[in-house]
């Protein structure tokens, strides 16, 4: 059935029977979680416990496509909520969807219909295009409204850690892109070991992904030289082009910094045969360099991973020139003005 | 004694015959015809290539080494005595599909399996000689300096004796190879193309100011590009990346006053020329502390003609034996640099125990490989 975004496979969230065709269907390993959809915050309340941070979001984007997480109460069909018992809330305004949710009276599955890593569906046709037999014979019910007018997929922010993290960016766009200036290899080498600080919490619960783009020389591997040594790698970090892959053990836990580039890949296939999805279920720290080559790939695990797109580019000349000249008006050093090695860092989880 | 050698360390899937240092073949299958397909890009498609590949260079190794014999079926029983592999350093899944053959083998027809390290590869590959050659090179000295330089390893090692190792320097970037590749690929020659990099700097103008220096390559150097670690030799550590962002730089801003091809010829000249007086500084450094006997130049960068010029006169001025691997197969990934390590493990009865426990090791070191 349609929502404002997509078409979604529903079923009743709380009928075992009814979720574990959905696995079937969706061509899932089960054990990855399905977010749901409810009327509002009553039903939500009534599923999942719902923190500051939570309540807030609530707050500020009903109604919109959003999905939160929460710390679940188990109230689900098992297969619904995720390993560590957290769930994922669908909150919408769509009429039809609200409106089949409160004659059942209990939460729906949301996930999108098509089967696992397959293209979102905005029309009918356009799913069973890539449906087996098999999987077409789950399906009970189609309710076709047409071609869905183009929508991101819902913004999906996991509450139950101290930081909210987005993981997943949709229509709404949550202001965590940040940017800096680099005018050294020691300055981009201080942004890896920041980004290391800002998402180490993450490490053990999810795999996290530093997916790096940037011109020739820009500093990829310099700045995965700082990650490492945030990560307390002891290890000298050099590039992994020639290997496709260099794997960093680390001193203290059991996780590992996969360095990966992605420049002598021709296509996203190449990082799929380096294992990459079990890269992720193994919830390793992964940085992979020219990663816009193998961006598919990447996207494919937006749900499971915390991917972080760290941008480097080389500062327009104008720009820089500009900036000297401000520093200048202002009666400052001019000695470190318009040197070549001026970059712009730009991150964010998009 | 003969040994059926393979690596599949990286790119190259390669298998070879050797009997003591003498190479009876030596079979790369060579993706060179692939690159073109895809705009320059060299495709990894590591695992399934490998896999697809081995049989057949295998096989082909075994043939060119014992043209007269007929049945094939027999050659390994009847004509090796060893099996050898690389274990690494390289690519993880690339790896385990030559290690699997190898052990596939050795245990087939019931032969020993020695586990070699790629870059000892590299170091001992100048003591291999030709199937034709009737004399062992015996009279080398000790202790040697080697330096490997490819793709993949940039590293000075210092040679006591076959088997014992110290690495002296090594890369905390890019490797030499790598960095040529890019330079390349910058200039839009392909990729690996540090071969047409080294062919286009041949052609480079040399600038009136310059014309007296009695070197031909820093004479034609054209543009001007920082030195790596100018002055800083006594850290012992190569660096290819500021030489990288410098040069992306300088084409950059060539670009807007045109890019013909005499400014190509002048940029290719200029980048190998600080890439390689960085190379010879750290060598000077290397030989000032710790004085050798031999230098030993293996690895794919080894087939540069300017570099083993500029190598060789510095080893002239000091009086030390330059020794080179003895043909262009044996620079480049190859097996039967993996057979001659082999001889020389297999005279000190270093063989796999326990086949179930070889493993690959993709970060292998040249110093775990001493006994």
């Amino acid at each position: 059935m349609p929502t404002e975004t997509v078409y979604i496979a529903a079923v009743d969230a709380t009928n075992e029977r009814a979720v574990k065709k959905l696995v079937k269907y969706k061509n899932r390993p089960f054990g990855k979680p399905f977010s749901v959809g409810t009327t509002g915050l009553e039903m939500m309340k009534k599923h999942v416990e719902m923190n500051e941070a939570a309540e807030n979001l609530y707050k500020t984007f009903y109604p919109g496509p959003i999905t939160i997480v929460c710390q679940g109460k188990h109230k689900v069909s098992p297969g619904i909520e995720s390993e560590i018992g957290t769930l994922g809330i669908f909150v919408t305004d769509h009429k039809l969807t609200i409106d089949v949710i409160k004659k059942l009276g209990k939460p729906i599955t949301t996930t999108s219909a098509n089967s696992s890593y397959k293209p979102r569906p905005f029309k009918i046709s356009n799913l069973f295009k890539y449906l087996s037999k098999k999987q077409k014979a789950y399906i009970d019910l189609v309710i076709d409204v047409g071609e869905i007018p183009f929508h991101e997929a819902s913004t999906v922010i996991d509450t139950t850690l101290d930081d909210p993290a987005v993981l997943r960016q949709g229509e709404i766009k949550l202001k965590n892109k940040v940017e800096v200036l680099s005018r050294s290899e020691e300055a981009t080498q201080n942004t890896g070991k920041e980004l290391w600080q800002k998402y180490e919490k993450h490490q053990g619960q999810r795999a996290i992904v530093f997916a790096l783009v940037g011109p020739m020389g820009a500093g990829k591997t310099v700045f995965t030289k700082g990650l490492a040594k945030a990560m307390g790698v002891k290890e000298e970090v050099v590039s992994p082009t020639y290997d496709l892959e260099l794997d960093y053990r680390l001193p203290t836990t059991n996780y590992k910094l996969i360095h990966i580039d992605a420049w002598r890949m021709s296509s996203d296939s190449e990082l799929a045969e380096l294992d990459f999805a079990k890269k992720i279920t193994d919830k390793s720290v992964i940085a992979v360099e020219w990663a816009d080559r193998v961006a598919e790939e990447i996207r494919k695990h937006n749900e499971e991973a915390i991917i972080v797109w760290v941008k480097i580019k080389y500062l327009p000349r104008r720009l820089r020139l500009a900036e000297s000249r401000l520093r200048r008006a202002k009666g400052r050093s001019r000695a470190k003005a318009g040197k070549d090695n001026d970059r712009l860092i730009s991150w964010g989880v998009i | 004694m003969k040994i059926l050698a393979i690596d599949t360390s990286c790119d190259e899937t390669a298998a070879a015959v050797t009997e003591g240092t003498k190479v009876l073949s030596n079979i790369i299958w060579s993706q060179a015809s692939l690159h073109a397909k895809f705009g320059g890009i060299y495709p990894s498609l590591a695992k399934r290539q490998h896999e697809e590949r081995i049989d057949f260079v295998i096989e082909k190794a075994l043939k060119s080494a014992f043209p007269k014999i007929t049945n094939h079926q027999s050659l390994i029983t009847n004509h090796i005595t060893a099996i050898a592999v690389t274990i690494g350093p390289g690519l993880a899944i690339a790896l385990e599909v030559g290690i699997k053959k190898a052990k596939e083998l050795a245990k087939k027809y019931n032969k020993p399996l020695i586990a070699v390290n790629h870059v000892e590869g590299h170091t001992l590959s100048v003591l291999a000689r030709s199937r034709n050659s009737k004399f062992q090179i015996t009279n080398y000295k000790f202790p040697a300096l080697a330096f490997v330089a490819s793709g993949g390893t940039t590293q000075l090692i210092l040679v006591k004796e076959v088997g014992v190792y110290e690495i002296i320097a090594q890369t905390s970037d890019d490797a030499l190879g790598e960095a040529l590749d890019k330079a390349a690929r910058m200039l839009g020659l392909g990729y690996p193309g540090g071969a047409i990099l080294e062919k286009m700097a041949r052609l480079a103008k040399a600038p009136a100011e310059r014309a007296h220096l009695h070197d031909v390559s820093s004479r034609q150097a054209h543009y001007n590009l920082p030195v790596p670690m100018i002055g800083q030799e006594n850290k012992f550590k190569f660096s290819y990346s500021g030489l990288k962002t410098a040069f992306y730089k300088l084409i950059e801003l060539t670009k807007k006053k045109g890019l013909g091809k005499q400014q190509i010829y002048d940029l290719a000249a200029s980048f190998q020329d600080k890439a390689f007086q960085h190379v010879e500084r750290m060598i000077k450094k290397t030989i000032e502390e710790y004085p050798v006997k031999e230098f030993w130049f293996g690895g794919g960068v080894s087939a540069n003609i300017e570099l083993r010029k500029r190598i060789r006169n510095i080893c002239k001025n000091q009086g030390i034996t330059m020794r080179l691997p003895y043909s262009k197969k044996l620079c480049t990934d190859n097996a039967a640099m993996i057979g001659v390590v082999a001889y020389f493990k297999a005279q000190r009865k270093e063989f796999v125990k326990d086949f179930e426990k070889i493993e690959r090791v993709p970060r292998a070191k040249i110093i775990d490989a001493s006994p």
